[in-house]
């Protein structure tokens, strides 16, 4: 109790400075400032899925969606993956490219530090006027067919009943021809592990219930995860709406679990 | 403390953040190269006891161990490539059949079994004969060494030879399928177009009897002149031709595979296209195809139509086989390296420059490469390289393989050790 | 037949074959030792191995969690337009915060003269690359400018980070100012 008193009166204390400073005229102008109409949609949990449930249900099929069209490019999913993994620097388990395509339909891609730190500047190295620009976010694409599961010659990378292709860190050679397989470039070998490290689609958080932490972060849903065999689950929904949505290199054969919306044939 | 396991010099166009770092390094070179290298010995062995060319047999002993030499050294390339080299022996308790490197544990094994199995039904009259030349620890060594048995009889010769039939003749599909499925392991990565293509297995073969060739020949040679004997000229005549043959072969699918690409144009050429005149155009263009191609055969397609003098032939044969050599590593390099300085963006390249003191640097390197010479000299001082000194000499009749009045040629050699 | 030699003529090829199915027989007995228990049971890898990938330390705790023990600023964050911000982008994975239930150390708050970057990964416009209708964007010194506010205010000067439009519409009631046209305006920038 004392410390919501101690909130309160903190936010009170904030109220008052700045109403002082609405009537000293040095915020005024703010009051022409026009609010969105709309509420702001909240977070749905994953159903079903608690600790102690077993997390490999072949009930279920998850999958991904990316919203293209929706990314704003903030990178903060790279931020909350580099935290709930603390991935290596220099090494990405999740990156969001930037494309920008000029007047003359010239196609530039960029990626500095994964998307790590947002892009908050433009490109200045860009000849021509920019005609179109979009993010898109690379994660594991959680194959159907993964062709990493297919070289790894000792079964230390696998795909579980449920779909997620995992890596046994015990067993992992670190010879890294799965790093060479992937069409995806979603592999690397941890400088400090030494073995293969991806995207797991935060396999952990889901056995607690929780979903993915990029999905977690991502503050204008454009990162979407859920249960394909759940018909309430806004994923069934965007596949089975006549929505434009598409996979990564689909003639690579590999049938991904990750679909983008809105996908651009620039993306590769 | 974080290892080094893979650098990547810079990066041009746009490269998936992933693909900056080359994890592929020279120790994937190497490996290719020296069972490339062990599998050509072994076929040049193979032509003079399965196909019976006669000219060969003054290498056809020394091959073997030539290639036993290297097989040696062929996992070592490997183990200090691989994050965890503890884990090796996993390759045997849980290889997973869809992994086109999980075999390489059984095949290596198995033929390696099959040389030394080999080896042994070939020397095994030098071994009994030195073990009762000996005394002491050397006598007992070479009675292990050849399991207990002094028996040389017609009969037992008889079934050895027959035996080293069969297995040199079991020894081709097993060095076919030991490198074949070298290529294999990369023309079966689909995600790389350098790579993925049916032809790679068949060039890696191919390539592989270029290196192993060209490999005993430089050896021969240069042996031969360390110990004060004259190579027999028809033998070196012989391999070359088979050198030039294994050679053109190669050369000519290597440039059928980029010519296909590019006539085939599809979106994988404009990647190919940037790598092979971005990256990779000095080691592949300039010194795989021109140099070390071209040269080469051009050398080797004289040396096997024109009449040259003894002279000509000593300089230019060893030097159109080290050429070979050269030629064979160069593909290595530009296949393993140069399919990973591709990004599977499809849009950018990297470059790439081993470092001297990295794992997978060129010292390192260098010493595994000088391994098998020194594996050589110690099998050497074992056993004997050359049937015997007075059969190798120019023009000596060619004989059929070991026999009694050979065998006791070598009884009084063998005190003789190599270098 | 020479009589002088003391092994049989068969001898050495026995022993070798001997000698091979040997090493043969104690390779697969080798193998069976060593190979992880229940291997294959489940498909070709180790069985549990997806539990040591499952039971990986959850670090980023998510919002729920965090506003579990914040009520007010629960209250704050979901009325706002924020509400979709997760709180660990800004104050860093909540495993650093709390750990079995108990205080492990204290968060990072971003505020002031820092907090400029943090809010202009999503807010700013100078990119030009967001689509326009899914977020208000900003070129900051447009908008301080535009508002005829000092070009060296921070961000939460007037916005409260959790509830960013809180104090604004506070401010526009306390002069009298509608509180916002009926079905809102497009975003200008």
């Amino acid at each position: 109790m004392d410390e919501l008193e101690r909130i309160r009166e903190e936010i009170d204390l904030d109220r008052r400075r700045f109403v002082k400073k609405v009537l000293g005229g040095v915020i005024g102008g703010s009051l022409l400032l026009v609010l969105p109409a709309g509420a702001v949609k909240v977070a749905q949990q994953i159903s079903g899925l608690a600790a102690g449930t077993d997390p490999v249900d072949p009930d279920r099929k998850f999958a991904f969606v990316i919203d293209i069209t929706g990314c704003i490019g903030c990178g903060y999913c790279c931020v909350a993956d580099k935290n709930e993994f603390q991935v290596p620097d220099g090494y990405y388990r999740t990156w969001v490219e930037r494309y920008v395509i000029d007047d003359q339909d010239n196609v530039h891609v960029d990626a500095p530090r994964g998307g790590l730190d947002g892009y908050a500047t433009a490109r200045l190295d860009i000849p021509h006027p920019v005609r179109d620009t979009f993010f898109v976010p690379k994660l594991c694409n959680m194959c159907e067919k993964p062709s990493c599961v297919q070289v790894c010659p000792v079964g230390a990378t696998f795909r579980t009943a449920d779909g997620f292709v995992l890596i046994d860190r015990q067993r992992c050679l670190g010879c890294s021809y799965c790093v060479q397989a992937c069409p995806y470039s979603v592999r690397f070998i941890g400088p400090e592990s030494r073995v293969a490290e991806k995207c797991t689609w935060c396999y952990h958080r889901l056995a607690q219930g929780l979903r993915p932490a990029c999905v977690e972060a991502c503050p204008v849903q454009a990162r979407k995860f859920g249960d394909l065999n759940d018909r309430e689950s806004e994923v069934y929904r965007l596949l089975h709406e006549p929505n434009v949505i598409s996979v990564l290199k689909p003639e690579m054969g590999n049938e991904p679990s990750l679909h983008y919306l809105g996908l651009r044939r620039e993306v590769v | 403390m974080p290892l080094i396991l893979a650098s990547a010099a810079s990066a041009a166009g746009y490269v998936f953040p992933n693909d900056l770092h080359v994890y592929w390094g020279l120790m994937i070179v190497l490996y290719p190269y020296i069972t490339g290298i062990v599998a050509g010995a072994f076929i040049v062995s193979s032509l003079y006891h399965v196909f019976h060319v006669q000219s060969l047999r003054p290498v056809a002993q020394f091959s073997l161990l030539f290639a036993l030499a290297f097989l040696v050294c062929a996992a070592l390339p490997l183990l200090v490539h691989l994050g965890q080299p503890g884990r090796a022996l996993s390759m045997f308790l849980t290889p997973n059949p869809s992994s086109a490197m999980a075999g390489f544990g059984y095949f290596y094994l198995a033929y390696a079994a099959l040389l030394v199995l080999e080896i042994f039904f070939i020397y095994r009259p030098v071994l009994v004969l030195r073990q009762q030349a000996a005394t002491g620890g050397r006598r007992l060594f070479y009675g292990v060494l050849a399991v207990g048995s002094d028996n040389l009889s017609a009969e037992a010769l008889a079934m050895d030879r027959r035996i080293v039939g069969v297995l040199a003749g079991l020894g081709i599909p097993m060095a076919c399928v030991l490198h074949g499925y070298v290529g294999f392991i990369f023309g079966g990565i689909k995600a790389n177009p350098l790579w993925a293509t049916p032809l790679m297995p068949v060039i890696f073969l191919l390539s592989a009897c270029v290196s192993g060739i060209a490999g005993v020949i430089v050896a021969y040679v240069v042996l031969s002149k360390m110990t004060g004997r004259q190579p027999d000229r028809a033998c070196l005549r012989t391999a070359l031709r088979f050198l030039w043959g294994f050679f053109l072969v190669t050369f000519a699918l290597e440039m059928l595979e980029i010519f296909s690409q590019a006539y085939m144009a599809t979106s994988h050429w404009q990647t190919l296209r940037s790598l092979l005149w971005g990256p990779l155009f000095n080691s592949y263009w300039v010194w795989q195809v021109t140099v070390f191609s071209v040269i080469p055969l051009a050398l080797l397609g004289y040396l096997s139509l024109q009449r040259v003098s003894a002279t000509v032939f000593r300089v230019l044969a060893p030097l159109a086989a080290v050429m070979a050599l050269l030629q064979v590593f160069l593909m290595r390099w530009n296949v393993v390296i140069g399919g990973q300085l591709i990004s599977r963006s499809g849009r950018g390249a990297v470059y790439y420059d081993p470092g001297w003191l990295d794992r997978e640097g060129i010292l390192l390197s260098a010493v595994i490469l000088l391994l098998p010479v020194a594996v050589l000299y110690g099998l050497g001082r074992i056993l004997p390289l050359w049937p015997d000194a007075g059969e190798v000499s120019e023009g000596a009749p060619a004989t059929g393989s070991l026999n009694l009045s050979s065998v006791e040629s070598v009884k009084q050699d063998s005190g003789e050790e190599f270098a | 037949m020479q009589p002088d030699f003391k092994s049989s003529t068969h001898l050495h090829v026995i022993r070798l074959a001997l000698t091979i199915a040997g090493v043969l027989v104690a390779g697969i007995l080798l193998r069976q030792a060593l190979l992880p228990a229940g291997y294959g049971t489940s498909g070709r890898y180790r069985p549990g191995a997806e539990l040591d990938e499952a039971n990986r330390t959850v670090r980023n705790l998510a919002n729920d969690a965090c506003l579990a023990c914040h009520p007010l600023i629960r209250k704050l964050h979901l009325a706002g337009t924020h509400a979709t911000v997760s709180c660990e982008i800004c104050h860093g994975p909540g495993v650093d915060h709390v750990q079995d239930g108990k205080l492990a150390g204290a968060m990072p708050t971003v505020a002031g003269d820092v907090i400029g970057p943090v809010c202009l990964r999503c807010h700013g416009q100078v990119a030009r690359l967001r689509p326009l209708d899914s977020i208000r964007m900003v070129s900051a010194s447009d908008h301080l400018t535009g508002h005829r506010v000092r070009a060296d205010n921070d961000c939460d000067q007037c916005h409260h980070v959790h509830a960013p439009m809180k104090w604004v519409r506070e401010a526009r009631e306390m002069v009298g100012l509608a509180a916002e046209p009926e079905g809102g305006r497009p975003w200008t920038n």
